[in-house]
């Protein structure tokens, strides 16, 4: 008994509005106050790592094909080593400035998948739409970890990293299985049963 | 010119298709591994985008490859193909699809089914050519990750369980890491492999090839679900350990690892042969478990204790071996069982092609026991007397030993994946007089 794939799709854009809403409250106010709670540098990164374990049950229950699993695994790897090496940074483990280019490369790493494994046009249902958008969105918005990581405590990149996550959450909150999109539906797709 | 390809690249990415589907299936008639009592007049299979047939688009076999469908066709919804099918014997039978799908991708797939009889999974559908080299090597390296990680693990629970020096411990940290994204890694690889075989598929058709007959179909499939989660959760567990320097997160993650393994064991021939029982299952988990701890150990010897730990290296060579001598009857008692259950016959050793892999592998694992015997009774006794000369010895001598132990898992790795000698079938029991009371 699985849950539809669109359910699993707006599990996965809470956490990702969670965590999109606790980097956004880091930026604007500041480091220095949202470290006031030594927690609260662990909640974002921990947000990620653990995101990345839960992605594993659905490269192996959600894929019928070959790209798919390949796909999915991807983004669960990427998600625990962005989430581990933030935390191993905040924690102190890791020393080197250079982990932070963790989350760029997932980012990247997580664009390309979206764009590899949809193979329909933006216009043929809703969800491959999303899944153009998504992947264009990750790998254009890679720019803010990567300005992130060179230049800290620059309020464009940090709110620009923040805000990626609430858009991706957004698009991921507008996915639906079989849906037309802009009022367009390809007829290849099927009659949209809900 | 750079600026043109670049264009170009983007370009195909964010216009991928002209006209844009990519079919699944959704049903099939009948359905995989499905056990018919009346023989069907026709194949259908329904998928969830429109598709076209292409010659040959469903083919059925019987299982000596005798073609019983006739030419596939759509029906008056596109989402059906029909395929009509002889008068089918009772027997198994295997079916082969692809269908072009609206992007002008070929989707592929197999599944199987039975008349009155049993349908095989869809790793030993008709076509399926069995393991090949590169799975050998694939099922190797899955066994060296589990020594690195598990083993690894083992080690510094048993052996080693106190605090180690800072540099020791982000080696172990760093090994049994390399060993649990590999585990990962190296499992993904195997299932696509095995998929790749029972599709019968190059690997650019593989991409869109449907895999959930394998996933959920066989006995591999669901020990690639079970074994990919739990470890997972394994390498989760391991790097909170690493986190938060909280060596008690080793031990769910120990403990985890070993039952996950037992995957394996639950999806080869200790399970799926003739003969199998669960006592032949227990024996294939304790040998697998009692090699990957020996390994696991050996190697943790040589790459952390040795070169980054050096107060600590006669107590954790000491417990070792204590430790390798129960490890070693375990392995030679579950070993010996399963190669009596699974040949019979002596004469099988040099009759059959597993029994001639099975004499190569004892004739390594009998180099590795007579290395492993040189520890335990030279170099053991000499540090036990306070002998420090040994020391300096003793890691060339590990690293040979652990040397051989991986030969003897490749040698496993060919071992589990080639086929027993069939059973003779035993005598049928002779008929007891009944003697009535008068």
């Amino acid at each position: 008994m699985q849950p539809p794939a669109e359910h699993v799709h707006w599990m996965f854009a809470t956490g990702f509005l969670v965590l999109g809403l606790c980097l956004l409250a880091e930026a604007i106010v500041g480091p220095e106050v949202w470290g006031k709670r030594r927690w609260r540098a662990y909640l974002w990164p921990g947000f990620a790592f653990v995101m990345g374990v839960f992605m594993w049950p659905v490269m192996v229950f959600f894929t019928n094909s070959t790209i798919h699993t390949l796909a999915h695994g991807a983004w669960a790897q990427v998600m625990m080593l962005a989430g581990g090496a933030e935390l191993g940074l905040v924690r102190g483990k890791l020393r080197r400035p250079l982990w932070r280019l963790c989350v760029a490369l997932a980012f990247l790493v997580s664009g390309a998948a979206f764009l590899i494994h949809e193979q329909n046009g933006w216009y043929f249902q809703r969800s491959a739409f999303l899944h153009h958008l998504i992947g264009w969105l990750m790998v254009g918005a890679a720019i803010f970890p990567l300005g992130r990581a060179l230049r800290r405590r620059s309020l464009v990149f940090e709110s620009g990293f923040a805000l990626t996550f609430v858009v991706l959450a957004v698009c991921l909150y507008c996915d639906r299985d079989l849906a037309p999109v802009f009022g367009h539906l390809s007829p290849l797709a099927g009659t949209p049963h809900r | 010119m750079r600026r043109v390809i670049v264009a170009a690249g983007l370009a195909a990415l964010a216009f991928p298709g002209n006209a844009f589907a990519h079919a699944s299936l959704e049903h099939t008639w009948p359905s995989f591994r499905q056990r018919v009592q009346t023989a069907p007049a026709s194949v259908r299979l329904n998928f969830d985008q429109a598709v076209t047939v292409l010659p040959g688009s469903v083919t059925v076999y019987r299982a000596g490859g005798t073609v019983v469908s006739g030419a596939a066709r759509s029906g008056a919804d596109k989402h059906f193909v029909v395929t009509p099918v002889r008068k089918l014997p009772k027997g198994p039978y295997t079916v082969r699809w692809h269908v072009l799908s609206g992007d002008g991708h070929v989707v592929s797939g197999v599944f199987t089914f039975g008349v009155r009889y049993p349908a095989p999974p869809p790793t030993d559908a008709y076509g399926a050519s069995g393991p090949t080299r590169t799975e050998h090597v694939v099922r190797w390296a899955y066994f060296l990750a589990l020594a690195l990680l598990v083993g690894g693990m083992g080690f510094r629970l048993l052996i080693v369980p106190g605090p180690l020096p800072r540099r020791a411990e982000r080696r172990f940290f760093a090994v049994t890491g390399i060993g649990a994204v590999a585990v990962l890694e190296v499992g993904i690889a195997a299932f696509l492999l095995r998929a790749e075989d029972a599709l019968q598929l190059p690997f650019g058709r593989l991409l869109y090839g449907d895999l959930s007959p394998i996933v959920g179909g066989t006995r591999f499939g669901e020990a690639f679900i079970a074994m990919t989660l739990g470890f997972a959760l394994v390498a989760a567990l391991l790097y909170l350990a690493w986190l938060t320097d909280r060596t008690i997160l080793l031990w769910p993650a120990f403990l985890l690892g070993l039952g996950f393994a037992s995957g394996l064991s639950l999806s080869g021939h200790s399970a799926a042969d003739a003969g199998s029982s669960w006592l032949s299952e227990l024996a294939d988990w304790i040998h697998l478990s009692a090699a990957t701890l020996w390994m696991g150990g050996l190697v943790q010897l040589v790459v952390v204790v040795w070169p980054a730990a050096p107060d600590l290296r006669r107590a954790a060579f000491l417990r070792f071996s204590r430790l390798a001598s129960v490890l070693v009857a375990c392995l030679v008692g579950a070993g010996i069982y399963l190669s009596v259950l699974r040949l019979p016959q002596l004469s099988d050793l040099w009759t059959q092609g597993y029994g001639h892999v099975l004499l190569v592998k004892l004739g390594l694992v009998c180099v590795a026991l007579s290395w492993g015997a040189v520890h335990h009774f030279v170099a053991r006794p000499a540090l036990e007397r306070g002998d420090g000369g040994i020391l300096t010895r003793l890691p060339r001598s590990l690293a040979g030993e652990s040397t051989v132990a991986m030969a003897v898992l490749l040698a496993a790795a060919v071992l589990v994946d080639s086929k027993p000698p069939p059973q003779r079938p035993t005598k049928p029991p002779t008929a007891q007089r009944i003697v009535r009371a008068p």
